[in-house]
């Protein structure tokens, strides 16, 4: 009888019930993950309750880096943020295909393999999702200097960007909130970054911006303005490259401008 | 004190509004080639492949806050809206305001760093000190770590443009025209050897910083990210064959790591330039030419397989490699299982990456159709010209006329007058040469 594993909708959830697939089920085609709240009942099925565990979840990681190389790891954990719901299977059945090459480590260019194909498509989603939040977000100066900037991703991209934001802004302190999500990303000066999930969304950011940010915010606007050659203008061109989506949270598109 | 300056002193805004309007019909605007994580002590950092922060309303992206640090300007360019001879109106920065500027739009992500040019105010030296000084107080006091892109003036003295290499990540010395004539003709103030020997010079510091580099790890860098260059298209009569074997050599001999087209605008009326039409830029040319110089620098393919003397300029209904496939169909089609990296790249319809792929999936597996559409082969072009396990997709005649009228798309865009023209030439009794249309 297939086994579906049951977990919730999280890193250390999907992990976790990769850990116990991986243990019953190795050689089993058609095992897969499953998340609260979304299961769709099958019938000839059996359902496990997976008990999650940070150590299971590291176990994964390990035999994830160890096995299967680089390349995989990085797939899997910008798959592992995917906001599909199959995401844990497939990433389970990349792993079980993965023993049959002579070398695991070859994994992700397997892509004649449907489930291999499918976690390498979920990773290039969650990539460019993530490339286009570093391109378009955009940061508010709140009054005390705080940078602050709200997102609304589909998927949930705040680990893939984290890095590069405290990177780029040691000496800032910043907050990213993930509207989608209920989600914040903090990084204070000179310290490491943390994420917090406001499950029941009571947070709430005072925003009275300080009092240079209107004045940034023209400079940017008319610098954008002057700097459109009229007689090149391509509007489909523009909309290819800058999906209407991302629009809603920058600045220049605020007050209905057009530009 | 400063006879060019205008009296009244202008607000911040009107500043940039008129620098960055006249700073925009410099194309490049790219902020790749660098890799550089920040140290923790200032702001900023660089990501290789580049990142665009927005797209301006003709397409463009903007990934650097474009400026010149002034308009004034001695030399007169005819092409140029900064011309010595236009009436238009002049002001310049201050090192400190671009300072700012920079860093107040980085901080709030707008921009990805700062492309600096500059019309030349009193002498060329005079300004690439300018321009050295900006670099300088933005790097050391700001603390910037992200990317700069910056012009060499022509006829700078080399000193001043080593101090400024080392300070930027990637300089540009603009080649303005593909020959020699035409410059003379339209930029007298320029000539060939003042844009090319600081362009031999930065390659030649560029090859010495790699030594030192590789002996003292923390060595200064030179240039990281390569120089550039630009050319503007249909300002004078040159063909697209002379253009791209012009970037060629830049490629070749000059280790450039990119040449810009410009389409021409309109902007100065001057006996020397074309005369003014309403079908605006050249921009199907261009976007044909930077196609070419991508199957030049990621296909392997030479100025010489695209175009010939005979055929001296672009098929403007056809992009340059569905051109040349259907005049070589000997080669085609191939077998996407068993045909090598170098055949893939020559496939229209697969792209560097995803042949790159193919030869990956194909060690652990046969290949399909459908799994060259996953992979992101754009099947529409490629179906012509590539077989799965010994077989095409459809029953396909290995016929130029016949993949011909099939690779084009009635319903695709093409501007006015060529529109109707490609249309009458897929008429059943018409026989006309498609290289021959649109010029």
């Amino acid at each position: 009888m297939k086994r579906r594993y049951i977990c919730t909708e999280t890193m250390t959830g999907v992990l976790s019930a990769i850990y116990d697939a991986w243990t019953f089920d190795r050689s089993d085609q058609e095992a897969g993950i499953v998340f609260w709240g979304s299961v769709q009942q099958e019938m000839f099925c059996e359902y496990r309750e997976v008990r999650e565990d940070e150590k299971k979840a590291e176990a994964v990681r390990r035999l994830i880096h160890r096995h299967l190389g680089e390349e995989a790891e990085l797939s899997v954990g910008y798959a592992l943020l995917s906001e599909d719901p199959g995401k844990g299977t497939a990433i389970l059945r990349m792993m079980m295909e993965a023993r049959n090459l002579p070398d695991g480590k070859k994994i992700m260019g397997h892509l004649s393999h449907p489930e291999v194909r499918r976690v390498f498509e979920l990773s290039r989603n969650v990539g460019r999702e993530t490339h286009a939040w570093k391109e378009f977000l955009r940061f508010q100066e709140l009054e005390g200097g705080i940078l602050y900037a709200s997102i609304t991703p589909h998927n949930f991209v705040l680990p893939g960007i984290a890095d590069h934001f405290s990177n780029r802004f040691p000496l800032e302190d910043f907050v990213i909130c993930d509207e989608t999500h209920a989600s914040f990303l903090i990084h204070p000066k000179q310290k490491p970054w943390l994420i917090i999930r406001d499950e029941e969304r009571k947070w709430e950011i005072e925003k009275s911006f300080s009092e240079k940010e209107k004045e940034w915010q023209r400079l940017w606007k008319g610098f954008k303005k002057s700097v459109t050659i009229q007689e090149r203008k391509n509007l489909k061109l523009q909309q290819m490259n800058m999906p209407l989506r991302y629009r809603g949270e920058m600045i220049e598109y605020r007050d209905g401008e057009q530009s | 004190m400063d006879c060019f300056r205008i009296q009244k002193e202008k607000t911040l805004y009107e500043k940039l509004s008129i620098l960055s309007d006249a700073a925009k019909y410099d194309v490049a605007c790219t902020s790749s080639g660098t890799q550089r994580r920040g140290d923790g002590t200032g702001i900023g950092n660089c990501e290789k492949a580049g990142i665009c922060h927005s797209f301006t309303p003709d397409g463009r992206c903007v990934s650097l806050l474009k400026i010149l640090f002034t308009n004034e300007c001695i030399f007169d360019c005819k092409y140029c809206i900064n011309r010595a001879s236009n009436d238009v109106e002049r002001t310049s920065f201050t090192p400190d305001e671009v300072c700012r500027l920079t860093i107040e739009f980085y901080r709030r992500n707008y921009i990805e760093g700062l492309f600096l040019s500059s019309g030349i105010m009193k002498s060329p030296d005079y300004t690439m000190r300018l321009i050295y000084e900006t670099l300088y107080r933005l790097r050391s006091q700001y603390r910037f770590q992200g990317y700069i892109h910056v012009k060499a003036i022509p006829g700078a003295s080399q000193d001043l443009i080593r101090m400024t290499g080392f300070l930027a990540d990637r300089m540009s010395i603009n080649l303005e025209l593909p020959t020699a004539e035409s410059l003379h003709l339209l930029a007298p103030h320029k000539s060939r050897k003042n844009i090319l020997s600081p362009m031999r010079y930065v390659q030649k510091k560029r090859e010495e910083n790699t030594h030192e580099l590789a002996l003292y790890r923390h060595a200064p860098q030179f240039v990281p990210a390569g120089q550039s260059t630009q050319m503007i298209i249909g300002a004078t009569p040159e063909s697209d064959y002379q253009i791209i074997r012009v970037a060629e050599s830049l490629y070749q001999k000059f280790e450039l790591k990119r040449v810009f087209y410009s389409a021409f605008v309109h902007v100065n009326e001057d006996s020397a330039l074309p005369a003014r039409t309403d079908l605006g830029p050249p921009l199907l040319r261009e976007h044909r030419l930077y196609q070419a110089d991508w199957l030049l620098r990621y296909y392997h393919f030479s100025a010489e397989e695209l175009l010939s003397e005979e055929r001296p300029n672009f098929n403007l209904v056809l992009d340059p490699k569905c051109d040349w496939a259907l005049r070589h169909l000997e080669y085609f089609p191939v077998e996407v299982n068993r045909a090598d990296y170098q055949m893939l790249l020559r496939v229209p319809g697969i792209g560097y990456t995803s042949a790159r792929r193919i030869v990956r999936a194909r060690r652990t597996g046969t290949l399909d159709f459908t799994d060259l559409k996953k992979m992101g082969v754009v099947l529409k072009r490629a179906l012509y010209f590539v077989t799965c396990k010994g077989k095409m997709m459809y029953p396909i005649r290995m016929d130029e006329d016949y993949i011909l009228r099939n690779l084009l798309d009635p319903r695709e865009k093409l501007p006015g007058r060529l529109g109707e023209i490609t249309y009458r030439q897929l008429s059943l009794f018409d026989d006309m040469k498609i290289g021959e249309v649109g010029r």
